[in-house]
């Protein structure tokens, strides 16, 4: 009897190998690094922690996510549920599984903690594992960004603890309502005098048509954000809301503090006092600014330029009218020389734990080596058939979202390695005859975007400079004495005051570090 | 019932006052509810107030059909009953004893519960001894943690020590024992107060999702707050090339809305049940007979 | 001396033998105490002996034992920070109204709701009045915001008198009333509940004995409901000034902007931006401390008080 049994458990296990070793080598470029390597790399799992913005469920083992995933990849990924929530919850629960031993041995890293986990040895040096394990990557990534990251090491010996967040193209713009400048016959403005009367046609002259003066000329959210344009013809450095750093007289500085600034503000006062600029700009939330863009009364709005449809869908559903917008000109100021902020370098995309089970680093080494390779992003943007998207008519379509079935989509590496090219594609590819009219505005967009865009200098700069002056980090002084100004409850001169607070308050010692740091990458 | 005139106007005053207030206090969930009600396109222009706009059922229907959804609201509830009874249960066990000036330990103890409910351990050697106490990944993390709150014990306590001395010393006489006197005699005639606290801590533990979020990874084991809040993150992150929601009468928003109310319901429903507790006398009925 | 240490001794005697009848008499009430204390100690003071980080320069990483000892530093950085006195000032003064302004006012309610005839009418009326609770500070605030948008409630009527549009939630001004109103609003029906089932505690003879003395209802709410609630609002009353610097995070967070930070911004809010979104354990908790230690200090002191005048009080 227990012979039998010992037999069948025999068998069963030979055949268990083999089927594995079957189908182990599919699509993946480094089969030939794989054999070499120590042992059972396609038995492993990995733990991968990545945004899970949309509260999709989690990645389990035997998914369907996972199956999908091990066929492209070559690694299993386990994904459990982690909230997002803007970061924190998402940095606490890391924080958590680290104090308890349990780093995940993938995961993208927030708020700096890269820098300290680094200074640790958590996480893996991987200055020569790139190169020879995850070509790929290595290959993907500009030397000069390379650079910058080894700069950035916190031990200061120029080794590469993080895989960074790459855009290779400048992704935001102030976008204008052509069909409204034709309505009140105004061409596109070039400076800001004609900027301005562009505005007050829109202020007054009904270009929506509703015999209602409910339209809104420009405006922007809470915290001063989105709002960018009316501070890119200053010059001021900005991304997506937030103050950057740049040089001026030859300098790095942070936008905030400098005289380009300053004029900004004051202009951006002179429009609110005018009614130029919607009055609840700075209470409004995303998705209450998006409603007043979504009901056809804003004319001028600040976004990405490859996310208008996200815009042009609800307004024509709400309003049916087919909207146009457009990249806007950056208006030319006298004296000033004025850009769209392109940040190419963005926050670290992957950190490696320093696994005692070299399998497990291998296998991480192997999955981001094919995460890397262009040629899978199509299925990875795809997801799983039936969960993720449809094929009607061998066309592939996209689901609406659904949290109660779709698992997250834990790699979405075009959006840490944007190329143009790519995501021209990716909506071209996504188009259907009625979504072609908004999916033609973003592509024309996208390219407009690249002739007013500037790289700016402190593309890289790591949050470590912030150290110990997390209000400098939070920008906490410059919101309040931004936004009062903007509204007008303080007299623009109040602004030197605020320059000299922040300096007083740690601003001069992180200009001092942005600095040095300026020259190591720079020498 | 004597009422003289002026009496009988200033009953009829505070009605009408309270009514007000109870319509002021309407106007929010009046909010909610009418914006799961309305379709999209009207709650993205920001049109809906306190009616529904463009009347549609959509939401409610995504969400009464969503069976994780339905499993998560049936974990809840056992989860709610079970550990608010077990609650009631240990709470009393210690509100008696530190009720009663024989207890010794009484005034040490009362000190060490302020300060239990003053200071807030820090989250994470908190996660580390639940951790080590074995609730990682352990369902029984929805109601352990709960089932007992300082500032309960200190109302229940106060109570307890308003209670009638002479039932007690009368049931002392007839040589009934301290765990008799708890179970036959104080906790039927305090029902007011058991019902206050079966209310406070079954909100505690229906609302409950910071504990689950940090121990509970798997999903099948989540409490319907945290499947509301997948709902109610504001993501603003913006995911380029998704696909077309033209054709979808609800959207966050709404959704967000009707799960709201889908958690809110049971929760609120559970008051007029215990008011029947909150009657005059309800404490005080068997003491003269 | 022989004969006293006699007594002495006969005194001892009889001392141990009451104390051990008071063992055998009372050990009920040990036993029934212990799975509480039990709970205490595992779920609460275990835990709180990991505040010791706030003296140290915690990292996940390290570990709480491992951590380096940095004293009172960060004590230290949130006192000498230029903004302390503000955001603690802010603190202070929050805690003082919510004391002042809504904390009686589920008192009054429940007295008010005591004298509503009509059982179903009552039952109604405090449903309602709690409903509020049950909605995140996040759906509350949103709610707020909507009500004084410029197309909003408040707005509306401001119109009809023919004045301009006022955006509340921007102007300093206006924050601290919002946010003692909007406490009310939220969660004074739900504090009615305690006074409720306080009331429903209190016999109903002392009513029949006093409308038969020719009491009339106020005079029934002066001297018999209200001080026989009283030791109700003492215990509730010490537990609030416990927290006393305590606001509520949520709602604060909820409701401010940068525009009313300087007189908004509490410790709470503060500690938030500078510490816990950065994951920075050890100030977190250091702040943390500094509020319980006042929150500490202010409850003995208000319960030597309240033991002077009643014999209420927590110990």
């Amino acid at each position: 009897m227990l012979k039998k049994w010992l037999l069948a458990a025999i068998v069963l296990a030979v055949l268990n190998g083999c089927s594995e070793n079957n189908n182990a080598h599919t699509g993946s470029s480094s089969s030939a690094e794989e054999q070499t390597a120590t042992g059972n790399v396609e038995d492993v799992d990995l733990e991968v922690w990545s945004i899970n913005g949309g509260g999709f469920q989690p990645i389990r083992k035997g998914s369907k996510m996972y199956e999908l995933y091990k066929q492209k990849l070559g690694v299993g990924v386990i994904q459990p549920y982690v909230e997002w929530n803007g970061g924190t919850t998402y940095l606490n629960q890391l924080n958590l599984k680290i104090a308890a031993n349990e780093m995940p041995d993938l995961f993208m890293p927030w708020q700096g903690v890269e820098a300290s986990l680094a200074k640790t040895g958590a996480i893996a040096d991987l200055t020569d594992l790139l190169p020879e394990y995850a070509p790929n990557v290595w290959k993907s990534i500009p030397q000069d960004v390379w650079n910058i990251v080894k700069a950035n090491d916190p031990g200061g010996e120029g080794r590469i603890y993080y895989i960074p967040n790459v855009v290779n193209y400048g992704r935001t713009a102030g976008l204008i309502r052509q069909d409204w400048l034709d309505k009140v016959e105004m061409p596109m403005p070039t400076t800001q005098e004609e900027y301005v009367q562009v505005l007050e046609a829109f202020r007054d002259k009904d270009p929506n048509g509703n015999g209602q003066k409910d339209e809104i000329p420009t405006g922007g959210r809470e915290q001063v954000r989105w709002m960018d344009h009316l501070f890119a013809m200053y010059g001021v450095a900005m991304y997506e809301g937030y103050p950057d750093w740049d040089l001026y007289d030859g300098k790095l500085t942070y936008s905030a503090v400098t005289p380009n600034m300053k004029a900004a503000l004051e202009f951006a006062a002179k429009l609110y006092k005018d009614g130029l600029m919607d009055k609840e700009s700075l209470l409004n939330t995303g998705t209450q600014w998006n409603g007043k863009i979504d009901s056809n009364r804003v004319g001028n709005y600040y976004h990405w330029s490859e996310a208008v449809i996200d815009r042009l869908e609800p307004i024509k559903k709400n309003t049916g009218v087919e909207a146009d917008y457009t990249v806007l000109p950056i208006p030319k100021v006298e004296g000033y020389e004025g850009f769209y902020t392109w940040k190419r370098i963005q926050n670290p995309a992957w950190v490696v734990k320093n696994n005692k089970d070299k399998n497990k680093t291998m296998a991480t080494l192997k999955l981001l080596n094919n995460l890397y390779d262009e040629k899978n992003w199509n299925d990875l943007y795809l997801g799983v058939e039936g969960m993720h998207h449809t094929i009607t008519n061998g066309k592939a379509t996209l689901l609406p979202d659904d949290k109660s079935t779709m698992e997250n989509k834990a790699f979405k590496p075009w959006e840490y390695l944007s190329t143009l090219e790519f995501s021209k594609e990716l909506y071209q590819n996504n188009s259907t005859e009625s979504r072609a009219w908004a999916i033609n505005q973003n592509v024309r967009n996208m390219e407009e975007t690249q002739k007013y865009v500037k790289l700016i200098a402190g593309d890289g700069l790591p949050a470590s400079i912030y150290d110990g002056f997390p209000d400098i980090s939070n920008r906490t002084l410059y919101l309040e004495y931004a936004s009062k100004i903007i509204l007008g409850q303080l007299p623009i001169s109040k602004f030197d005051e605020f320059v000299e607070k922040w300096n007083k308050s740690g601003g001069e010692e992180v200009t001092k570090r942005a600095n040095d740091w300026y020259k190591t990458v720079h020498k | 019932m004597f009422e003289s005139r002026g009496e009988k106007v200033f009953v009829s005053a505070i009605t009408v006052i309270l009514i007000i207030l109870s319509l002021i206090a309407l106007i929010p969930i009046l909010s909610v509810l009418s914006i799961s009600l309305s379709s999209k396109s009207v709650v993205e222009m920001n049109l809906v107030t306190l009616w529904p706009k463009s009347f549609t059922l959509d939401s409610w229907g995504y969400i009464i059909v969503r069976p994780d959804l339905w499993k998560s609201f049936f974990l809840t509830l056992i989860s709610t009953l079970i550990g608010t009874g077990l609650a009631l249960l240990l709470t009393a066990l210690l509100a008696y004893p530190l009720s009663k000036q024989e207890f010794r330990w009484g005034p040490v103890i009362m000190i060490a519960v302020v300060i239990a409910m003053i200071f807030k351990a820090p989250i994470v050697p908190y996660f580390l001894t639940i951790r080590g106490i074995g609730l990682y990944d352990n369902p029984l993390v929805l109601i352990v943690p709960h089932i007992l709150n300082p500032f309960n014990l200190i109302i229940m306590r106060s109570f307890f020590k308003q209670f009638s001395k002479e039932l007690e010393e009368a049931a002392f006489l007839e040589g009934c024992g301290y765990f008799r006197m708890l179970f036959q005699f104080v906790l039927p005639l305090s029902k007011a107060v058991l019902a206050t606290l079966a209310l406070f801590y079954a909100v505690v533990v229906w609302n409950q999702f910071q504990t689950p979020l940090l121990f509970l990874q798997n999903p099948d084991w989540f409490p319907l707050q945290i499947k509301i809040r997948q709902f109610i993150m504001d993501d603003n992150i913006i995911m380029p090339g998704a696909a077309s929601t033209i054709d979808l009468n609800y959207n966050q928003r709404t959704l967000r809305a009707a799960t709201v109310i889908f958690s809110m319901i049971p929760i609120i429903a559970v008051y007029p049940f215990l008011q029947k507790y909150f009657v005059k006398g309800a404490m005080i009925g068997s003491v003269k007979g | 001396m022989k004969a006293n240490t006699a007594i002495e001794t006969r005194e001892e005697n009889e001392l141990n033998t009451a104390k051990f009848y008071r063992m055998k008499v009372y050990w009920p009430l040990y036993v029934m105490a212990l799975p509480g204390i039990i709970f205490l100690i595992i779920f609460k003071y275990i835990p709180l002996l990991g505040s010791v980080i706030a003296f140290k320069d915690y990292s996940v990483f390290q570990g709480i034992a491992n951590s380096p000892w940095v004293g009172l530093k960060h004590f230290n950085t949130l006192i000498s920070h230029p903004d302390f006195i503000r955001v603690f000032g802010n603190t202070l003064i929050l805690g003082f109204l919510k004391v002042v302004f809504v904390f009686p006012v589920p008192i009054l309610l429940a007295l008010m709701i005591n004298e509503v005839r009509k059982s179903a009418l009552k039952k109604g009326i405090q449903t309602t009045l709690y409903i509020p609770h049950f909605l995140s500070w996040v759906i509350v605030a949103g709610i707020v915001f909507d009500v004084f948008s410029l197309s909003g409630l408040i707005n509306i009527v401001i119109g009809w008198f023919g004045n301009e549009p006022v955006l509340a939630m921007q102007e300093s001004a206006y924050f601290r009333p919002i946010y003692v109103i909007t406490s009310i609003w939220r969660d004074a029906g739900w504090g009615t509940v305690v006074y409720m089932a306080a009331i429903s505690a209190i016999d109903p003879q002392l009513y029949e004995s006093g409308m038969i003395d020719g009491a009339s209802k106020f005079k029934q709410m002066r001297h018999i409901t209200f001080p026989l609630l009283l030791p109700t609002v003492l215990v509730l009353f010490l537990l609030e000034i416990g927290n006393f610097l305590d606001l509520g995070f949520d709602q604060v967070f909820n409701l401010l902007t940068p525009m009313t930070y300087s007189v908004g911004d509490i410790l709470d809010t503060y500690v938030f931006r500078t510490g816990i979104q950065q994951g920075q354990y050890s100030f977190a908790t250091a702040v943390g401390l500094f509020q319980s230690i006042v929150g500490f200090i202010l409850v003995y002191i208000f319960n030597r008080l309240s033991k002077k005048v009643s014999d209420g009080g927590l110990w």
